[in-house]
């Protein structure tokens, strides 16, 4: 299958630090942590393992065949690479979230439309004193006067004056 | 008479908002239909020029080409003496009365005049300031909230960062993982070979041991009594003449 070194994608943290928001802040530091930990315990350990010295056994043990039998089983031997079950739960996770996190774009991208409309009409405004009491309460419709309601001056309640 | 002279003299001061409106709602009457044309122009910041707070500067101005500088006084003149010679306007007691209250009046307006506009055009002010910092404050919540907007999305992408952290963390968790076993096996075999050499070098010495041991029990005991006793005199004849030497040599 795949060679045994998946090769690790450099992540930048400077960048994958900004794009954090504040609130998640405690999760990010957690997992640098976490992978600065693993990638420390995988720096300690040398790729190899040093190398037995077949020919100083060979002269030093008297038993006949051992070190040669040794050797030929130890050649022979193959480690088994270690299975990774997680990987698959990652990349569903990420396919949830690019999910989510579509949706939250298009719901954003509502919203800003909303914000710039509101935007547009109050630049658009008439100031204020060019305006006419019409004027206000078409741009700002709950300075309206109740008329109907309230026959009588000043058209609201007195407590709100 | 005297109400338009209260009326013209409103308009030394400068138009408050009510009058203003007045005016304009006026105008505005006239755009009867339901949709508004093209918007109403802003009022006028000073009312029409006067003079003498009375006599619209127009007059004056369509006089001059005729009549020059002097010519609306001398109408003026001519008009006043006109209506009193011929007793259009009779002189009585409300004579006397216009011309005192008048005079009150105007000594009121031109003291206070100014003072009096600048009062109830501030509370107008204030009002329309609190609706401007209102809007103001808005118009900056909304722009800080498309701001905010675009920097979530922003953020949203560099959702990949994550997993391919946790990715590489698996990746090596797993390396790390074969590593150690390598090193395991090969330290294993290395003990076991390690064991049997010293298994050897441990037997050796045994043995060697033992032999020593076994020579000096038979040499001792295949020393015999005799031998033992010539043996020992011996050692105490040449410790004698040892002895004797070293006298010999401390002496000298």
């Amino acid at each position: 299958m795949s060679g045994r070194r998946a090769a690790l994608k450099a992540i930048d943290w400077l960048a994958f630090a900004e794009r954090v928001p504040s609130n998640q802040r405690v999760m990010f530091n957690a997992l640098k942590t976490r992978t600065d930990a693993i990638s420390a315990k995988l720096a300690s350990l040398p790729e190899t393992p040093p190398a037995i010295d077949w020919s100083y056994y060979r002269s030093a043990v008297a038993k006949a065949g051992l070190v040669d039998e040794f050797e030929k089983k130890f050649k022979a031997l193959q480690i088994p690479e270690p299975v990774d079950t997680q990987t698959s739960k990652i990349n569903a996770q990420e396919v949830e979230a690019n999910k989510s996190a579509l949706d939250f774009v298009e719901k954003s991208k509502v919203r800003v439309v909303e914000y710039e409309k509101e935007l547009e009409k109050f630049k658009n405004m008439i100031p204020f004193d060019q305006m006419t009491i019409e004027d206000l309460n078409e741009a700002f419709p709950e300075t309206k006067l109740d008329k109907v309601k309230y026959p009588y001056w000043p058209h609201k309640p007195i407590a709100n004056l | 008479m005297l109400s338009r002279l209260v009326f013209l003299s409103a308009n030394s001061l400068r138009s408050s908002g009510l009058i203003g409106a007045g005016l304009v709602q006026a105008s505005r009457s006239l755009q009867t239909s339901s949709q508004r044309l093209a918007p109403v122009p802003p009022l006028p910041e000073h009312g029409g020029k006067v003079r003498h707070g009375l006599i619209p500067e127009e007059l004056f101005e369509f006089l001059y080409p005729k009549t020059g500088v002097t010519g609306p006084y001398m109408l003026g003149t001519g008009l006043i003496v006109y209506l009193l010679s011929k007793e259009l306007y009779v002189i009585n007691h409300e004579t006397i009365y216009a011309i005192c209250i008048g005079t009150i009046i105007v000594y009121g307006v031109k003291k206070y005049g100014a003072t009096v506009a600048a009062f109830i055009d501030s509370i107008n002010e204030e009002k329309v300031a609190k609706a401007q910092v209102a809007k103001d404050s808005h118009i900056s919540f909304l722009t800080e909230a498309i701001e905010n907007e675009k920097k979530e999305q922003w953020r949203v992408e560099g959702r990949g960062m994550l997993f391919d952290a946790k990715r590489n963390n698996v990746a090596m968790l797993l390396e790390t993982n074969y590593r150690e076993r390598q090193h395991m096996v090969t330290n294993e075999v290395k003990r076991r070979l390690d064991y049997q050499i010293a298994l050897q070098h441990l037997n050796r010495r045994l043995q060697q041991e033992h032999m020593i041991n076994w020579v000096e029990k038979n040499v001792i005991s295949s020393i015999t009594p005799q031998q033992e006793k010539e043996s020992i005199a011996k050692c105490i004849a040449d410790l004698k003449v040892l002895a004797k030497t070293t006298q010999a040599k401390a002496a000298a």
